[in-house]
């Protein structure tokens, strides 16, 4: 161990790998949430509930894939570099929002929707202004582990090329230089606990204060 | 009026129909309540008023007017509608709540806030303490209130109420029931009304239809149903104890009977002879303030004779035997059990215009039961 290592991994590697670790995560977790809650609410309409559970398990089984098999799936796949590493992760990362999206959507009380629509509310407006509210804190939550886990998974990316943490990580290993590893590896676990009291602090704003558990 | 014109509800991989072949006409401005025991079809039907369940076949109208000709969000904006679990969202404050349904309207910020305020007021919550509140915070019997302003809210001329009052204490729930009627008395609305409960049918209906596997049984007021039921099953239905159910039906000023004899608390030494000359066998007292204060028998009189401070203790261990006109005749009879009375005093507010006895009460029920 030496502190001009250290510092050397902290002071010039490490800003660009924060970065690029950022990029890879909040690209891949914006990109997940664009896709899994609208399949998680299309999946929780009465009409297409069969499809729901068909889809969940197919999202289960890519669940079951370890993440570094999937990285090295889409490297003969689709290349090198940033962009095959998000895909790989958002196989990773659709599960949980898409199942606390639907857990959310059909946890709200029948009771509630059952009066909402017999008021005159449309279907639609029924979605809007009483389902998703109250499935918000659920949904955020699966936002929150699905975070968590780009985060920590995000670090296999490097092996295909796409930088970030991960990358001061595998440099360590190679060369021997444990602060290297250190930087890598803490930075990472800063970021994961950073985001998840974040998204943790949102979902508690976010919920209706009727509804908040105090 | 709602007509249900051979209504048939069949639900799937059941090989009863949930509703057979129903006619049914519920007249304007009544609370027509639906009765049966649980699985007779009662909900089913009124969910297939505002079209939240579509009938398998025949056609249900509102003033004259085919409900499956309109969309539906639009019919049910327009009948109020408040279910036994209630449905409040739970992360709209009470005021939000009421809104709704003029929100749906669009009616004007204004309008709909000065609306919110007179519901809230008229089910008797506390205006600035009920508004802001979120529903969990408030108590069963409330928020039961809040869902029956929900309904209310645009004031339309249709109520849909499915056991609204099942789920609350029965405290809370006597109280619902009576506002609810007074209410009536003044907005005249059309209500149908669900419950299991025979005794809340009789106290709220103006019009009792009882069902049974899906076929209505009996439709008529409740005094049809009490005196005449048309089968064993509505026997059953009401009770063996029909004929005091019945009672609930007639007000204490209904059997009135004109009072022979007032004696004035000062004069009680001559109330003997008073009562002799009116020849009566009982007689009321009246206290310098002009009220009503206790009643005197021909066997208080014998029995104490002379000594008129015994017969004055007598006399005032009934100061409390008095019944309002509007005084159901359950309540005074057992007001007459709790005084071991032959009558009591009916008072219009404060002063005494009648009595009741023990044969007015039997004499009552006894007509009504022939005619």
């Amino acid at each position: 161990m030496s502190w001009e290592n250290f510092r050397f991994a902290l002071f010039e590697k490490a800003p660009e790998a924060l970065l690029e670790h950022s990029m890879i995560v909040v690209i891949t977790i914006t990109i997940a949430i664009l896709i899994s809650v609208p399949l998680g609410v299309f999946l929780s309409r009465p009409k297409f509930k069969k499809f729901g559970l068909v889809t969940l398990n197919i999202l289960n089984l890519l669940q079951a894939v370890p993440g570094i098999a999937v990285i090295a799936l889409a490297l003969p796949i689709l290349g090198l570099g940033m962009k095959p590493a998000i895909v790989a992760l958002l196989f990773q990362s659709l599960l949980p929002i898409v199942r606390n999206t639907i857990a959310g959507l059909l946890g709200v009380s029948s009771d509630v929707k059952e009066a909402a629509s017999g008021m005159g509310m449309s279907q639609r407006r029924i979605l809007l202004e009483v389902e998703i509210p109250l499935a918000i804190p659920i949904i955020l939550s699966g936002i929150r582990t699905a975070t968590v886990y780009v985060v920590s998974i995000g670090t296999l990316a490097s092996l295909i090329g796409a930088g970030g943490l991960g990358n001061l990580i595998m440099g360590g290993l190679a060369l021997f230089r444990p602060e290297y590893l250190l930087v890598g590896a803490g930075l990472g676990a800063l970021m994961a606990i950073f985001l998840d009291r974040m998204i943790n602090y949102l979902e508690y704003r976010i919920t209706p204060p009727g509804i908040r558990v105090e | 009026m709602i007509e249900l014109e051979q209504i048939t509800k069949q639900y799937p991989g059941q090989v009863m129909p949930a509703v057979d072949k129903l006619f049914l006409s519920i007249p304007k401005g009544e609370i027509c309540v639906l009765v049966g025991p649980s699985g007779c079809g009662k909900s089913t039907i009124l969910r297939m008023i505002n079209r939240m369940i579509e009938p398998t076949s025949g056609i249900v109208k509102i003033n004259g007017e085919d409900v499956t000709r309109t969309d539906p969000d639009q019919l049910r904006m327009g009948i109020g509608y408040v279910i036994q679990q209630i449905g409040l969202l739970p992360h709209r404050t009470i005021a939000e709540n009421i809104a709704i349904v003029p929100r749906l309207y669009k009616w004007p910020k204004e309008k709909i806030k000065k609306r919110v305020d007179e519901l809230i007021v008229m089910m008797g919550l506390d205006l600035e303490k009920t508004r802001g509140k979120y529903p969990s915070q408030l108590s069963g019997g409330q928020m039961q209130r809040v869902g029956v302003a929900r309904a209310m809210a645009v004031d339309p001329p249709i109520m849909l109420m499915d056991e609204p009052f099942g789920a609350v204490d029965p405290i809370a729930r006597t109280h619902l029931q009576d506002e609810l009627l007074r209410l009536q008395k003044e907005i005249k609305k059309t209500i149908v009304f669900v419950t299991h409960d025979i005794n809340e049918a009789i106290k709220m209906g103006d019009r009792i239809a009882i069902f049974n596997a899906g076929k209505l049984v009996q439709f008529g007021t409740p005094e049809e149903i009490l005196t005449n039921p048309i089968n064993e099953f509505v026997e059953d239905f009401i009770g063996r104890d029909r004929v005091v159910k019945k009672l609930n039906l007639y007000l204490a000023g209904d059997a009135m009977e004109p009072i022979g004899c007032v004696v004035k608390e000062i004069e009680l030494q001559n109330a003997a002879q008073k009562m002799k000359d009116a020849g009566v066998e009982v007689a009321f007292l009246i206290n310098e303030a002009g009220k009503a204060c206790g009643q005197i028998t021909t066997s208080d009189v014998e029995e104490f004779g002379k000594d008129i401070e015994g017969l004055r203790k007598r006399v005032l261990r009934t100061e409390k035997a008095f019944v309002q006109t509007t005084t159901p005749f359950p309540d005074a009879l057992s007001l007459l059990l709790e005084y071991d009375a032959d009558y009591l005093g009916i008072l219009k507010g404060e002063e005494l215009c009648g009595m009741l006895s023990f044969k007015g009460i039997r004499k009552h029920v006894y007509r009504k039961e022939d005619e």
